[in-house]
């Protein structure tokens, strides 16, 4: 029995009139790894049919200060902090529900070639202690006529990742059903895959421009909501400022005659078993960020046109915290520079942010093209897609 | 072209061949001295040789921050410096070589993305900074129950884990008898002395223990064989000696919190359960037995919520549902030999049910749901009078079930919950903070002792009165019935209340 005949087995729901579910209206706070499986989520609501998708604003100071503050239970890193705030900005928006999905598990192009795609502990349980914050006092999303929903996610599990949705929804959405749960849910899938498509082809576009200009580029490893400018504090726009090309490692293009020109030898050489392998360098490959991240790191090893990493690191990260060395040294083992923002909090550190990138940007500048020649040397001739 | 090879490799040891298993010694660490002797007789009856690392100290916060990345929890931070300081004066004393040729380290992963599965990460960087990337470490997954280190030399087979299974059992149950009678204890240090002879006598039965079958006979035997219950049985005697005096009104703090610093007894949790007790308090001590069950009934957890989608579905609910309930019934049959004097496993289903509004039970890392669970458990059967739950410094999955507490607060407002943030060097305000509910928890328990004379109308005069003719009231092993109240002078009073006739 295939896994959609089965579903339909399963008990059904009778669906009421369509009609009722535009008057929906969901709020999802931008916060953790909603960042990298955004589109899932418009694809997915899109697909029932709901009135309205509001996402919050993206994290700034003023944001946690007037909604956040008073509502933090435990101390812990900022962007976990941070949800307190995104949460209290869509009480105050036109939404009917609040959904906030604690993310287990994550969708990777490293699945099959790790141990796990999970999420960091904390981000997959930060709705629960955050949410304890609005709770404790008053029923606050009751009072304010606000349905709060709040479904395990586990990605990587595709059968049960729709009947965990349709279980936290289906008191929600009226005549929702399993099976229509497994279609948006398909729907998602197909949303965030078409969005990533387009991210990796854009970063492709800047490997070749830097190829035919024989210009460097940095990459940026980080955890995907430093793409947040009040969790990222937008340091790789200061360097877009001086002119470098700044590539995401989550997005990097995964075009096979890339990762073979990069990577082929090693498996020939039984280094590693796939382009996607990385039990060379990280053993513990249980957490989807952070193997995205060592994997990224050996792509920026190998790219010549990658002179100059930059670390972003959230302060009080402990998913961060056991990669901080082997990151490093995988970075460097080719001469690539590496840069470290750690300790990344609600204030920007402006000031030092611009006193840093001047330095970097002044060794980027002074030896990039020696980097470039030398990892060049490594590798075999250059693909003619590149070239194009 | 220059040569294609980077230089960054994982840590990878070399083998370990079986000719090296009589003259290699196997270090590992991580629990309380009671188990690390236990785990070593069984380890020995399988032919290695082993040595628990030393008890953790103060100075191996110091080292550990040394050698590892920074912003490390305290349990990774303590133990890295523990190896550390270990290797360098195994290094002192037997040379270079010696320390790479003579030991190794086995370390317990444990399936998940929190540190504890990525421990041996920090331990390499120990190994980089001691310039000792020659000695071998090796990580053993904790659900695995067949496995082996490169080169063979360590097999991990079914005799092998039932040892340690034992081992972890009777170390637990030692403990649960320890902590229960201790404060009570009428001659001091009596119940010191008889931990340590328990142990001892516990240790040679591991060490001659008979290893009968392979495979499934051997499970078979050691579930069933009555070995390991007899030598509790003599361990009992021992403790049959240990006077006792239950009417010293004590509040029960029941230890919770991530999984290394509960279990550990030393400087790592500032000896906070040996400080509780100096306080006045009972405490009620976490057994790892808690932890094994708990992943077990993941897997049947997780398998139900699969129903419908698993092939074979109601054959694997029942191979997982038999191991669950096997494990349990050994635990039990165990207790049953201390006259259940340690308290029983808290029933999964049941934790998981409480902490449902509060933390779902999928999350998991570190202790998961389980530490909602427990508190509320303990609450609502008055288990104890506090919870005081230990939550390391830079923990990940703590911080966030600490913080989800905030909400059970909201609804039992009666409860008494002292997060105690362990950053290893700040004995000083984790005393205090403790100490703040700790006298709450008191007054309490003497509420609660003088609710119970009152209701039997029994003086503590006509207790010992009682008493003097019933002397087996006052052994240690003498099992009180639980009657709803959380002190144990309480149900005492009860008891003897019941055996007079008067309830
Ligand atoms: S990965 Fe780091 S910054 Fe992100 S939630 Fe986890 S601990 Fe916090
Ligand atoms: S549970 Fe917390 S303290 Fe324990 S290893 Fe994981 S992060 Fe560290």
């Amino acid at each position: 029995m295939n896994f959609l005949t089965s579903l339909t087995l399963l008990k059904k729901r009778p669906l009421k009139s369509q009609g009722d579910r535009r008057s929906i209206k969901v709020g999802i706070p931008k916060f953790l790894n909603i960042w990298g499986t955004h589109q899932f989520w418009v694809g997915f609501f899109q697909s029932l049919g709901v009135g309205r998708i509001v996402f919050s604003s993206d994290t700034s100071e003023e944001q946690y200060r007037e909604y956040g503050k008073g509502r933090i239970t435990m101390d812990s890193c900022f962007p976990v902090k941070a949800l307190a705030g995104h949460m209290g900005e869509l009480l105050h928006k036109d939404i009917n529900l609040l959904f906030v999905p604690m993310i287990y598990s994550l969708p990777s192009f490293l699945k099959g070639h790790v141990v796990d795609t999970l999420s960091c502990t904390r981000v997959m349980m930060s709705v629960e202690n955050i949410k304890a914050g609005f709770l404790r006092e008053r029923k606050e999303f009751e009072e304010r006529g606000i349905a709060f929903v709040s479904p395990f996610v586990p990605f990587a599990e595709p059968e049960l990742l729709p009947k965990y949705l349709w279980e936290s929804l289906k008191e929600h959405i009226p005549g929702l059903t399993l099976e229509e749960t497994a279609r948006a849910v398909k729907e998602g899938f197909r949303a965030l895959e078409d969005f990533e498509r387009k991210m990796r082809e854009k970063s492709l576009e800047i490997i070749r421009w830097c190829v035919k200009n024989n210009r460097p580029a940095i990459l940026v490893l980080a955890r995907p909501y430093h793409m947040d400018p009040g969790i990222g504090h937008d340091i790789d726009g200061e360097f877009q400022q001086y002119g470098f090309p700044v590539l995401w490692y989550n997005y990097l293009p995964l075009d096979a005659w890339l990762l073979e020109w990069l990577f082929g030898e090693e498996i020939r050489a039984g280094i590693i078993r796939s382009y996607f392998d990385i039990s060379d360098v990280w053993t513990s490959s249980y957490s989807s960020n952070t193997n995205e991240i060592i994997w990224g790191a050996k792509f920026s090893a190998r790219f010549p046109w990658i002179t100059g990493v930059i670390r972003l690191s959230s302060y009080e990260c402990g998913m961060d915290q056991p990669t901080f060395t082997p990151v490093q040294k995988i970075v460097e083992s080719s001469g690539t520079l590496f840069f470290k923002f750690g300790e990344l909090d609600e204030t920007k550190p402006a000031g030092s942010v611009k006193i840093r990138v001047e330095t970097i940007v002044y060794y980027l500048e002074k030896y990039s093209q020696d980097i470039i020649k030398k990892k060049l040397s490594r590798l075999g001739a250059v693909p003619s897609q590149l070239l194009v | 072209m220059e040569t294609k090879e980077f230089h960054y490799r994982a840590y990878r040891p070399r083998p370990f061949t079986k000719e090296e298993r009589s003259k290699t010694t196997i270090l590992f660490g991580g629990l309380t001295w009671k188990h690390e002797r236990l785990i070593q007789g069984s380890l020995e009856r399988m032919g290695y040789k082993s040595m628990p690392l030393p008890n953790i100290e103060r100075q191996d916060l110091d080292i550990g921050k040394e050698f590892i990345d920074v912003g490390a929890c305290c349990p990774t931070t303590f133990t890295a410096g523990n190896l550390a300081r270990t290797l360098m004066t195994l290094r002192e004393r037997e040379g270079e070589e010696g320390v790479k040729n003579n030991y190794l380290f086995v370390t317990i992963g444990a399936c998940g993305p929190c540190r504890f599965g990525q421990y041996h990460e920090s331990y390499e960087r120990v190994l980089e900074g001691l310039n000792l990337t020659d000695f071998r470490l090796f990580l053993l997954d904790l659900m695995q129950m067949e496995q082996s280190a490169p080169g063979g030399g360590l097999e991990i087979s079914m005799p092998l884990t039932f040892g340690l299974v034992y081992s972890m059992f009777y170390a637990d149950l030692i403990t649960d008898m320890e902590y229960a009678i201790r404060p009570y204890e009428v001659v001091e240090g009596s119940t010191d002395r008889v931990v340590k002879e328990s142990i001892e006598l516990l240790y040679e039965k591991l060490k001659n223990r008979p290893i009968k079958g392979k495979k499934i006979d051997s499970l078979v035997w050691h579930v069933f064989t009555g070995y390991f219950v007899d030598a509790l049985k003599e361990v009992r005697r021992l403790w049959d000696e240990i006077e006792v005096d239950r009417l010293r009104v004590k509040p029960k703090v029941k230890i919770t919190g991530e999984f290394w610093l509960q279990t550990h007894e030393g400087d790592g949790n500032y000896n906070i359960k040996r400080w509780l007790e100096k306080e006045g308090a009972e405490v009620i001590p976490p057994p790892v037995a808690v932890w094994m069950d708990y992943l077990i009934n993941m897997e049947l957890f997780k398998l139900e919520d699969a129903k419908g989608f698993v092939k074979k579905y109601y054959l694997k609910k029942l191979a997982i549902g038999t191991i669950a309930g096997l494990y349990k019934m050994v635990y039990n049959r165990l207790r049953k030999a201390l006259n259940n004097i340690p308290n029983p496993l808290p029933d999964q289903r049941k934790l998981k049910e409480l902490a449902r509004p509060y933390f779902h039970y999928r999350l998991t890392g570190g202790e998961g749901h389980m530490l909602i669970g427990k508190a509320l458990y303990a609450y609502l059967n008055r288990q104890a009078h506090m919870i005081c739950e230990l939550s390391p410094y830079g923990c990940l999955p703590n911080t966030m079930s600490v913080g989800a507490m905030a909400k059970v607060l909201g609804d039992y407002p009666d409860l008494l919950y002292a997060p105690i943030e362990i950053k290893g060097d700040a004995e000083v305000h984790a005393y205090s903070r403790c100490q703040m509910i700790l006298t709450e928890a008191k007054r309490r328990a003497k509420e609660e002792f003088e609710e119970v004379l009152e209701r039997t109308g029994l003086t503590v005069e006509d207790i010992r009165n009682f008493e003097e003719d019933h002397p087996e009231l006052r052994r240690a092993t003498y099992k009180v019935p639980h009657y709803g109240y959380a002190g144990t002078a309480s149900n005492y009073a009860m008891h003897i209340a019941k055996l007079m006739g008067r309830i």
